[in-house]
C-alpha cells in the first residue's frame, strides 16, 4: 500500500507535463487534495478552496476513526523516510535501548500553530513545510533535473568522445540507455531551476535526518503530521491491544516503532504519534500486540497530548511576529513593485496569490519553456519558492495555459486559452544602449520575428542613421506597442545578447495590478478607436467567462 | 601483395551485383534517355477548396507533392535503398497549420511515404524550433502526420550540437546537429513565409533549424550566414510548400488575415531555383533577392529558375 502510493505519486509527477491534445486532469492533484493541512492553510488564508480539496475531509474523517494512517500508508514523503530509516536499521542494526518519547516531538505542533496563525491572518506559508508540497517542489526543482542531467550529459559525453576498442563502441551501451530514458522516463526536455542546489540540499537534509533517527522529519517537524495528530489523539475505532500476560517487556516493539509512540509495556500508547504502521505488531515475538477495531464507546487508556498552555501561546505569538515580519516590506504593502517579479498568466493579485499558492512547483514542472522559476526573495520571504517568469531563461508560450490548468489551489487561475492570451504579465522595454540597430549600426529584429501578439507588439521602423565613417544607412529599429505587448518575454529569451538582453520584460502593466500600470493601454490611437480600458482586461473579455474580472481588487 | 579475404570477396561481389541491378533498373525504364527536369511546380487546377474542408485540402496537398516529385524523376532519384533520410520542415512555431507558420503536415507525411517507398531504411523528421519543441511539434500537426506515415520524429537535444567546420566566407565554424549531418539525404522542406528582414523565408533560411548556438546573431548578416550554411549542407532536394503562404507579420503570425492560399508545391534539386521561385511568390522584394544573389555568386545554384524549364503541372 505504501509503495503503491509512492509509485502513484511518482507516476503522477512524471505524468504532469505537456502532452499533445491532453488537458491536464485533476489526477495530478490527488495528493494535494488529500492533504488536510493544505486545505486548512489555504482556507484560512484565502477563504477559497477548490471543491476537490474537500477530499481532505475524508482524510480527516479516516484519521478520527483510525489514527494517522495517512502518515503511515499514504504520504509519499513518509514512505521515503520510512524506507531510508529501514535501510539505516538494516545496515546499522536496531539500537539496543528502546527510544523514548521526546518532548521535542511537540515541535511539529508548535510549527503547526505558527503556520495556522499566520494563515489566519492571510500569510500562507503552509506549503513551505507541507510534506506533499515540499516533496513535489524538491522533485521538480532538484531531484528530477539532477537525474536527467546525469543520464543525458553522461551519455552525451560518451557520445561525443566515442571511446571504442575495435568495433566495440561504448555508445552501443550508452545510446540505448539514453534513448530509453528520453522516450520512456523523462519525456520532456531537461529543466534547470534557480536555487535548485539549495532545494536539493534541503531535501537531502530531510532524507539524511533519517540516519540520525528513522522518520526524523515525521516525528519532530512535519506540520501535516501534527494536524493529523490532533485528530488522532483518540482514534474512535482503532485500538492497540496489549496482552500483558504474553509480554516479556523486551522492548522490541518500542525500538521498531516509527513514530516513537510508545507501543510497549508500561506506557500508555500515544495514538497522536502513531503512524499505524504495524511495525510493533510484526516485531513482537509473542503476538502480545494487536491492532483491533472496536466500537467507539469502549475506551482504552491512551496517552493525552499535552502541549502546555504557555508554549502554545508562545507559538501563536511567534506566528504573529512572523506575520508582521513578512508584511514589513514596502512590496508586501503594495507600495513598490519588483520589476523582476513577473507572475504566470492568470496569477491572482499578489496578496491573494500568496494566500493561495502552496509553493509546490507544479506550474514550474509543466512550463514547456522552463521559464517559470522559483523565487528566492523576489516576492519577499513570504513568497519564497513561488513561481516567477524569468524571460532570460524561458518565455511564456503564447498558446499555452498549462500552469493555470495544473495549479492545485487556483492561485494561478485556470483561464481558457483565448482568455489567457489577452492577459498582460509584463511589458517589454528596449535598451537602446545595447539594442543592435540602435547601438551597433546593423539590422537584427530577432525580437520582432518572435513576437506572437496578433499584429506583433514589436514593430520595426526604418530609420536613417549616420555611421562612423559618415555614411547614411537605413536600419530597422524595433519599438514596442504597449497596446499589444502582453509581456510573454520571448523577445528577451531570443535576443542575441545572452548576458543581459537588449529588450527586457518587467512586471510593468501587468493586468493583475492597476497600481503597476504606467502606460494607459488603449489610448495609443488618440482618434478614439481604443479597444481596451485602463486597468482591467480587454473589453470583449468582460461578462462572458467565470473569470471575467479576475483582477478585481480584494 | 594484398590478401583477398572471403569477407572482401563477399562485399565486392555484393557491390558489383548491386551496381548491375541498378544499371538494369535504369536500362529497363522507358524514360531512360530523357533527363527529368531539374524543377517542377505543381499547382492545383481543380475546383477551389474551402479552408474549412480539411480532408479535401489534405488530399490536395498529397497530390501536389506526389506529382511534383514524380515530375522531377521520382523520389528514387534521390533516395537509395537503405538510406537514412532527414526531412527538415519548418516546425518552429506553436501554430496550427491554418496559420501557415509551419510546413503543411500532409506535404511532410507524403514525403515520408515517398522516401520509405523508395527504399529508405529510416526517415527522421526534426527541427530546432523557436517555440517550445513539444508544443511546436504537436501544434504544427507534423509530429502526428509524420509518425503516422512511418517516420521517426526526433526532438533535438540542445546539448548534442557540435561545432563543425563550415569553412564559409563568413562563418568558419558553427554548432550543427550531428544526427542530421550523418544522414544520407536531407530534404529541405520549408513553407513560403514573409519575414521582417529578408521579406521572404524559404529553403535557405530553413537551414537555421539544423544549427544551434546563438544562431539569432545571424540576423545581422543573413545573406552571408545563409550562404555559408547552405554550402555546408550541400542541398540535394528541396520541396517548397506553398499550399498556404504567410504574407505578413512573418515568420509567424497569430492572425488569419496574414495567410493566403497558393495551392502550390514546388520541387527542385537546385536550391536557388526554388528559392527564386519562392521570392517571386512573396512579392519579389529586393531584400530577398539579395540573399539569392549572394548564394548564386558563391556558385550554389541557378537563380534563374525559368532557364531550367521547370515542369509546370496543373493538378486536379
Amino acid at each position: 500500500m505504501q509503495i503503491a502510493c509512492l509509485a502513484l505519486f511518482i507516476l503522477l509527477f512524471v505524468n504532469t507535463r505537456f502532452r499533445e491534445h491532453v488537458e491536464p486532469d485533476a489526477s495530478a492533484h490527488v495528493f494535494f487534495h488529500l492533504d488536510p493541512l493544505i486545505l486548512a492553510g489555504t482556507f484560512l488564508a484565502s477563504y477559497a478552496v477548490p471543491a476537490a480539496a474537500l477530499l481532505a475531509l475524508v482524510t480527516l474523517a479516516a484519521t478520527l476513526l483510525f489514527g494517522r494512517i495517512f502518515c503511515g500508508w499514504i504520504c509519499p514523503l513518509g514512505t521515503i523516510n520510512h524506507f531510508v530509516g529501514w535501510l539505516r536499521n538494516r545496515v546499522r542494526g536496531l539500537p539496543d535501548a528502546p527510544a523514548q518519547w521526546s518532548p521535542w516531538q511537540r515541535t511539529k505542533y508548535y510549527l503547526l500553530i505558527v503556520l495556522l496563525v499566520m494563515a489566519a491572518f492571510g500569510i500562507n506559508w503552509i506549503g513551505v513545510f507541507d510534506p506533499i508540497a515540499l516533496l513535489y517542489r524538491s522533485l521538480t526543482t532538484a531531484v528530477w533535473p539532477a537525474l536527467q542531467y546525469a543520464v543525458e550529459d553522461g551519455s552525451t559525453y560518451v557520445y561525443q568522445a566515442d571511446p571504442h576498442i575495435g568495433p566495440v563502441h561504448a555508445t552501443q551501451v550508452t545510446e540505448p540507455v539514453y534513448r530509453f530514458f528520453r522516450d520512456h522516463i523523462f519525456l520532456a526536455p531537461r529543466q534547470a531551476f534557480l536555487g535548485g542546489g539549495l532545494l536539493l540540499a534541503l531535501f537531502a537534509g530531510i532524507v539524511l535526518l533519517n540516519l540520525v533517527q528513522p522518520r526524523f522529519w515525521c516525528r519532530y517537524l512535519c506540520p501535516a503530521g501534527a494536524l493529523l495528530g490532533l485528530f488522532a489523539r483518540r482514534p474512535l475505532l482503532l485500538r492497540l491491544a496489549r496482552r500483558d500476560d504474553d509480554c516479556n517487556a523486551c522492548g522490541r516493539c518500542t525500538i521498531g516503532c516509527q513514530g516513537l509512540a510508545a507501543p510497549g509495556h508500561g506506557n500508555p500508547w500515544m495514538a497522536a504519534e502513531c503512524f499505524a504502521c504495524w511495525n510493533c505488531v510484526s516485531t513482537c515475538n509473542f503476538q502480545a500486540l494487536r491492532f483491533t477495531v472496536e466500537p467507539p464507546l469502549r475506551k482504552r487508556p491512551v496517552a493525552g497530548l499535552n502541549l502546555g498552555r504557555r508554549a502554545t501561546l508562545g507559538a501563536a505569538a511567534g506566528g504573529l511576529a512572523g506575520l508582521f515580519a513578512f508584511r514589513l516590506t514596502p512590496q508586501a504593502q503594495a507600495r513598490a513593485y519588483n520589476p523582476g517579479l513577473i507572475r504566470p498568466p492568470g496569477a491572482r493579485e499578489e496578496h491573494h496569490f500568496l494566500q493561495c499558492c502552496v509553493h509546490c512547483g507544479l506550474c514550474m514542472k509543466v512550463c514547456p519553456t522552463n521559464g517559470l522559476q522559483p523565487t528566492t526573495f523576489e516576492a519577499g520571504l513570504e513568497g519564497v519558492w513561488t513561481p516567477m517568469l524569468v524571460p532570460k531563461i524561458g518565455f511564456c508560450q503564447y498558446e499555452c495555459n498549462l500552469c493555470g490548468l495544473t495549479c492545485p489551489t487556483e492561485a494561478i487561475q485556470p483561464l481558457p486559452l483565448e482568455e489567457k492570451k489577452r492577459v498582460r504579465i509584463g511589458l517589454a522595454t528596449i535598451d537602446t544602449t545595447r539594442c543592435i540597430p540602435y547601438a551597433y549600426e546593423r539590422n537584427c529584429i530577432v525580437c520582432e520575428e518572435h513576437c506572437p501578439a496578433p499584429g506583433k507588439a514589436i514593430y520595426a521602423v526604418d530609420t536613417e542613421i549616420t555611421t562612423r565613417d559618415g555614411r547614411k544607412i537605413i536600419v530597422k529599429q524595433p519599438h514596442v506597442d504597449p497596446n499589444k505587448c502582453i509581456g510573454c518575454g520571448i523577445c528577451e529569451t531570443k535576443c542575441p545578447f545572452a548576458d543581459m538582453a537588449a529588450i527586457r520584460v518587467t512586471s510593468a502593466n501587468e493586468s493583475r495590478h492597476p497600481g503597476n500600470q504606467p502606460i494607459l493601454v488603449g489610448i495609443g490611437d488618440l482618434e478614439g478607436t481604443a479597444q481596451q480600458g485602463y486597468g482591467g482586461a480587454p473589453a470583449e473579455q468582460t461578462g462572458a467567462s467565470p473569470y471575467a474580472d479576475p483582477y478585481g481588487q480584494q | 601483395m594484398t590478401h583477398y579475404s572471403r569477407r572482401d570477396f563477399l562485399t565486392h561481389s555484393a557491390r558489383i551485383g548491386g551496381a548491375l541491378a541498378l544499371t538494369q533498373m535504369g536500362g529497363s525504364s522507358p524514360f531512360a534517355a530523357e533527363t527529368p527536369p531539374a524543377m517542377a511546380i505543381a499547382k492545383w487546377a481543380g475546383d477551389p477548396i474551402a479552408d474549412a474542408d480539411s480532408t479535401t485540402l489534405a488530399s490536395m496537398a498529397v497530390k501536389l507533392t506526389e506529382q511534383a516529385l514524380d515530375a522531377v524523376g521520382g523520389m528514387g532519384r534521390f533516395v537509395k535503398k537503405g538510406d537514412v533520410v532527414w526531412i527538415k520542415p519548418n516546425m518552429a512555431w506553436d501554430r496550427p497549420p491554418e496559420l501557415a507558420g509551419n510546413t503543411n503536415p500532409d506535404v511532410v507525411a507524403t514525403l515520408v511515404k515517398l522516401c520509405l517507398n523508395a527504399g529508405a531504411k529510416t526517415v527522421k523528421v526534426g527541427d530546432n524550433p523557436c517555440d517550445a519543441a513539444q508544443k511546436a511539434y504537436a501544434t504544427s500537426g507534423i509530429e502526428a502526420a509524420a509518425k503516422n506515415a512511418g517516420a521517426e520524429v526526433i526532438y533535438l537535444d540542445e546539448n548534442r550540437f557540435r561545432k563543425m567546420a563550415l569553412n564559409g566566407e563568413y562563418l568558419a565554424e558553427w554548432e550543427v546537429y550531428p544526427e542530421i549531418v550523418e544522414t544520407d539525404l536531407v530534404i529541405n522542406c520549408p513553407i513560403a513565409k514573409h519575414h521582417g528582414i529578408t521579406q521572404a523565408t524559404l529553403c535557405m533560411k530553413n537551414y537555421m533549424g539544423v544549427v544551434g548556438g546563438r544562431r539569432n546573431a545571424w540576423h545581422q548578416a543573413l545573406p552571408a550566414c545563409l550562404t555559408d550554411i547552405t554550402r555546408f549542407m550541400k542541398p540535394q532536394l528541396c520541396v517548397l510548400d506553398a499550399v498556404r503562404i504567410l504574407t505578413g507579420n512573418g515568420p509567424q503570425s497569430s492572425q488569419l488575415q496574414d495567410v493566403a492560399r497558393k495551392d502550390t508545391v514546388a520541387v527542385s534539386a537546385d536550391i536557388l531555383a526554388l528559392e527564386s521561385f519562392g521570392v517571386e511568390l512573396l512579392g519579389n522584394r529586393p531584400e530577398a533577392r539579395d540573399i539569392v544573389a549572394k548564394a548564386a555568386a558563391a556558385g550554389l545554384g541557378n537563380p534563374d529558375y525559368k532557364a531550367l524549364n521547370p515542369r509546370e503541372l496543373a493538378v486536379t
